[in-house]
C-alpha cells in the first residue's frame, strides 16, 4: 500500500473546523477595506466598522465552502506542464519574496537582482518535479513598485511552467491581464487556460490587509486561482498550542474562502500554508523546526478535508548554509507533507528561513522531493510483484540478477534513481575527487545555466512582454 | 511597610512580569513617601537587571522577558508621573523611539525589540505599526529621542525607511538623532544604501547597536 502520513483523525480535524468557526463567530478577522467589509455586510455578516472587524457566520462560510470548485487545472505557458489539481503525487515549487542570493560564483550572501529570478526559473524548468514557479526573490535593481511585475514577466520568459506570484495591490493587475493576454492571445484563453496564480497572505493574527486584499480581490476577474495563506507562528502572531495555531489558521483562511467568493462566485481557491514557530528566546520565525512540520501537516490535512488543492510550506530551513542542518529540516518538512498528500510542496531552493534563494539548493530539494515520492508510493503488494516463480527458480542460494523481473524492476518506479547522491565505493570516490552531493548540484546548475533556454517565447510575443515591463517599471 | 520590604516586593513584580502589581505598588511605594527615584533604582531597575540576565543565562525565555518589560513601563510611568508633579524632569536614561513604517501592519518584531530595549534601561516610546511619516516625524521633532527604530517586513515597506531618514534630512532632524532599520528583507547594505547609522539583525543584536550608536 501507499504511505500515508498523518497528525490528525478525522474527528481532531472536525474539532480544528468547529474552532474555526467558533474563532469567526466569536472574535471574527479585522479587514482593513472597507470594500471587503462592505461585500460581507451584505452577506449578512455583523460588521463594525469602527474596529474594521467582521464577525462571520457558520451558514456564510458553509454557503461559499460548497461555491469553490474542488478541482481545476494549473495550467502552463508549455502546455504539457499544466498541473492536474488536486494531483496524483507531491510536486514542489520554490518559495517567493526572498530579498537575498548566496551568489552562484562567489558563494557570497547579496541582494537579489533580477538576474537571479531568471537563473532560478531555468534552473526550475530542468527539474520534472517542479511545477508552479513563484518568482523566488525581489529584485533590488529594478524599481521596487514594479519588481512584482518584472519577476513575474521574467519567470514567464525562462520557464514554461505554471507562474505563481502575489499582488501586492491593485495597480499591478492591469499589468497581470497585459502579460497574460499577450502570452495566451485572449482574454477568454486568460481565464481559460489559468497559467498565473496568485499567493494571498492573511496577517497573522486574523487580519487582512487593504492593498493585497483589494489587489487579489480584483484578480479574481480574470479566475486565476488564489492560494491562500496563512503564516501565523505559535506562541508570536498565533497562540502557542499547535492545536489553537492551526484552528487560527484555518479561521483565517475560511474567512479568505468568504472574501474571494463572494467578490467572484466560482474562483478556484488553492488551500495553502506557512504556519511557524518561533525561536522562543529570539523571536526569530522558524521555517525547519519540527512544530513547523508538524502544524502544515495538519495543514496539508486541513485543505484535504475540505477537499481543496493544497500548495503548502515545505522543504525549508532555517540553516544559514547548504549541509546537514539544511538537509535535516527540509526532509523533515517535506516528507510529511508528501505523505499527506500535498499536491504540491513550496520551498525549494532557499535557505535562511525562506530569505536566501541559492541555486544548487534548488536541485537538492528536489531530489528530497522524489525520494519522499517514492516513499509515499510506499511497497506495492499487488500479484504480480509477489514474484513467486522468480524465488522457486532460484531456490536456496543463488542470485536473481538475471532474472527478466529484476531487469525490468530496475528499470521502473519501483527503485529511484538519484540524480545527486554520491554512491560510488571509496576508492572510486576519492579517485573521482572525492564529490559530495552540493558539488553535485552545483556541476548540474552549470550544465543547466551554459544550454540555451528550453522553452523560449516567440519573439515578437517576447518583444511585448517587454514593452508591458517597460511601461511597469515607468508606471509603478 | 518597611522600605527595604517594598523594594523586595517591586522587583518581583518586575520579575515576574505583572503589570498590575507593579503599578500598584509604585503608587504604595509613592503614598509612603519614598522618592521615585530610589523606587526606580532600589526597586523596579533591580528586578528588570535581574530578569535580563536571566534570559542571558537561558533561563528565561522571550515571553517572560516581554512581561518584565511590560511591568517595567507600566511603573516607570507612574514614577515619571510623580516626577513631573514633583517638578522634576523625567526619569533620565536615553530614549529609544520605534515604529513599523507606513503600509505595514507587522509589529512583533518592532514590539519584540521594544522589549529587549526596556529590559536593558532604555526608555521606550513605541508608535505602534502602519505609522504615516509625517508622524514619525511629528513624534521625533516632538519627543527628540536618542534613537529612531525603523520595522519593515515587506519589500514594499521598505522604501519607507528611506523616505522617513529624507524627510528626517529636510527638516534639519537628521544630524541631532541616529537611526536603525531592521525587519526581515532589511540588510546592512540597504541600511548603509538609505544613510541609516545602523543595522541590526536580530532583538538581541539591536540592544548591542543602540548603546554603539550613542557612545
Amino acid at each position: 500500500m501507499n504511505m500515508f502520513g498523518s497528525v490528525m483523525s478525522n474527528q481532531e480535524l472536525d474539532g480544528i473546523h468547529k474552532q474555526s468557526i467558533s474563532i469567526l463567530e466569536e472574535v471574527g478577522v479585522r479587514i482593513r477595506s472597507e470594500k471587503a467589509l462592505g461585500l460581507l455586510e451584505n452577506e449578512g455578516a455583523q460588521v463594525d466598522w469602527q474596529e474594521q472587524t467582521v464577525k462571520i457566520p457558520r451558514e456564510l462560510v458553509e454557503k461559499y465552502l460548497k461555491l469553490c470548485p474542488k478541482s481545476f487545472t494549473l495550467g502552463a505557458r508549455v502546455e504539457k506542464y499544466n498541473l492536474d489539481m488536486p494531483g496524483r503525487i507531491s510536486t514542489i515549487n520554490l518559495d517567493g519574496t526572498g530579498t537575498r542570493v548566496r551568489d552562484f560564483h562567489t558563494g557570497q550572501r547579496r541582494e537579489a537582482v533580477l538576474d537571479d529570478v531568471a537563473k532560478a526559473a531555468r534552473v526550475f524548468d530542468a527539474m520534472e518535479e517542479g511545477t508552479v514557479l513563484w518568482p523566488p526573490v525581489v529584485a533590488h535593481d529594478v524599481p521596487v513598485g514594479a519588481a512584482g511585475i518584472l519577476g513575474a514577466a521574467t519567470a514567464f520568459l525562462h520557464s514554461g511552467k505554471h507562474i505563481q506570484d502575489e499582488i501586492k495591490k491593485e495597480k499591478e493587475v492591469y499589468y497581470v491581464e497585459q502579460l497574460l493576454t499577450a502570452m495566451t492571445g485572449s482574454l477568454d484563453e486568460v481565464v481559460r487556460r489559468k497559467i498565473y496564480s496568485a499567493t494571498y497572505c492573511t496577517v497573522a493574527p486574523l487580519s487582512h490587509d487593504k492593498e493585497m486584499l483589494e489587489g487579489t480581490m480584483a484578480l479574481t476577474r480574470l479566475k486565476a486561482p488564489i492560494l491562500m495563506y496563512p503564516m501565523p507562528a505559535s506562541g508570536s502572531t498565533g497562540p502557542a498550542s499547535l492545536y489553537a495555531n492551526i484552528a487560527l489558521a484555518n479561521a483565517e483562511i475560511l474567512s479568505s474562502i468568504v472574501i474571494f467568493q463572494a467578490t467572484t462566485p466560482g474562483t478556484p481557491l488553492i488551500y495553502g500554508a506557512a504556519l511557524g514557530a518561533i525561536d522562543r528566546r529570539s523571536g526569530a520565525y522558524l521555517e525547519g523546526s519540527v512544530e513547523t512540520a508538524l502544524q502544515l501537516t495538519a495543514m496539508t490535512q486541513m485543505g484535504k478535508y475540505y477537499g481543496f488543492p493544497t500548495i503548502v510550506a515545505g522543504c525549508l530551513t532555517d540553516a544559514h548554509e547548504m549541509g546537514f542542518q539544511a538537509a535535516m529540516e527540509k526532509t523533515l518538512t517535506c516528507l510529511p507533507l508528501v505523505l499527506a498528500g500535498c499536491d504540491v510542496v513550496q520551498g525549494a531552493g532557499f535557505l535562511e528561513s525562506s530569505m536566501t534563494l541559492c541555486l544548487e539548493q534548488i536541485l537538492l530539494d528536489g531530489e528530497i522531493l522524489k525520494c519522499c515520492q517514492r516513499m509515499a508510493r510506499g511497497v506495492d503488494t499487488s500479484s504480480e510483484k509477489a514474484l513467486m516463480e522468480e524465488i522457486g527458480r532460484v531456490g536456496p542460494g543463488g542470485h536473481f540478477l538475471k532474472e527478466k523481473s529484476t531487469k525490468a524492476l530496475f528499470r521502473s518506479d519501483e527503485y529511484f534513481s538519484p540524480s545527486l547522491s554520491v554512491r560510488e565505493p571509496y576508492e572510486s570516490w576519492v579517485s573521482l575527487g572525492s564529490p559530495d552531493m552540493i558539488r553535485q548540484g552545483r556541476a548540474q546548475v552549470e550544465k543547466i545555466l551554459e544550454k540555451e533556454i528550453t522553452h523560449p517565447i516567440p519573439e515578437r510575443t517576447e518583444k511585448v512582454i517587454r514593452e508591458i515591463m517597460e511601461e511597469a517599471g515607468r508606471e509603478l | 511597610m518597611e522600605p527595604m520590604e517594598l523594594f523586595e516586593i517591586m522587583r518581583k513584580a518586575v520579575l515576574e512580569g505583572e503589570e498590575e502589581e507593579a503599578v500598584k505598588w509604585a503608587n504604595v511605594a509613592l503614598e509612603e513617601g519614598l522618592h521615585p527615584q530610589e523606587i526606580m533604582d532600589q526597586g523596579f531597575l533591580v528586578g528588570i537587571r535581574q530578569a535580563g540576565e536571566l534570559y542571558e543565562q537561558e533561563e528565561y525565555f522571550l515571553p517572560d522577558l516581554v512581561c518584565a518589560a511590560d511591568a517595567m513601563k507600566a511603573a516607570l510611568e507612574v514614577l515619571d508621573h510623580a516626577l513631573k508633579k514633583a517638578g522634576n524632569k523625567e526619569a533620565g536614561g536615553k530614549t529609544v523611539m520605534l515604529a513599523t513604517v507606513q503600509g505595514d501592519v507587522h509589529d512583533i518584531g518592532k514590539t519584540i525589540v521594544g522589549a529587549m530595549l526596556t529590559a536593558n534601561g532604555w526608555n521606550l516610546v513605541d508608535l505602534g505599526q502602519d505609522v504615516p511619516n509625517e508622524e514619525v516625524i511629528q513624534a521625533v521633532e516632538e519627543k527628540r529621542p536618542d534613537i529612531l527604530g525603523l520595522s519593515a517586513l515587506l519589500t514594499s515597506t521598505m522604501e519607507e525607511q528611506k523616505e522617513v531618514i529624507q524627510m528626517l534630512q529636510e527638516k534639519g532632524l537628521r544630524s541631532q538623532i541616529k537611526v536603525m532599520v531592521g525587519g526581515a528583507p532589511v540588510n546592512q547594505e540597504w541600511a548603509d544604501r538609505i544613510g541609516a547609522d545602523g543595522y541590526a539583525e536580530s532583538a538581541v543584536s539591536a540592544v548591542k547597536l543602540a548603546q554603539e550608536l550613542i557612545k
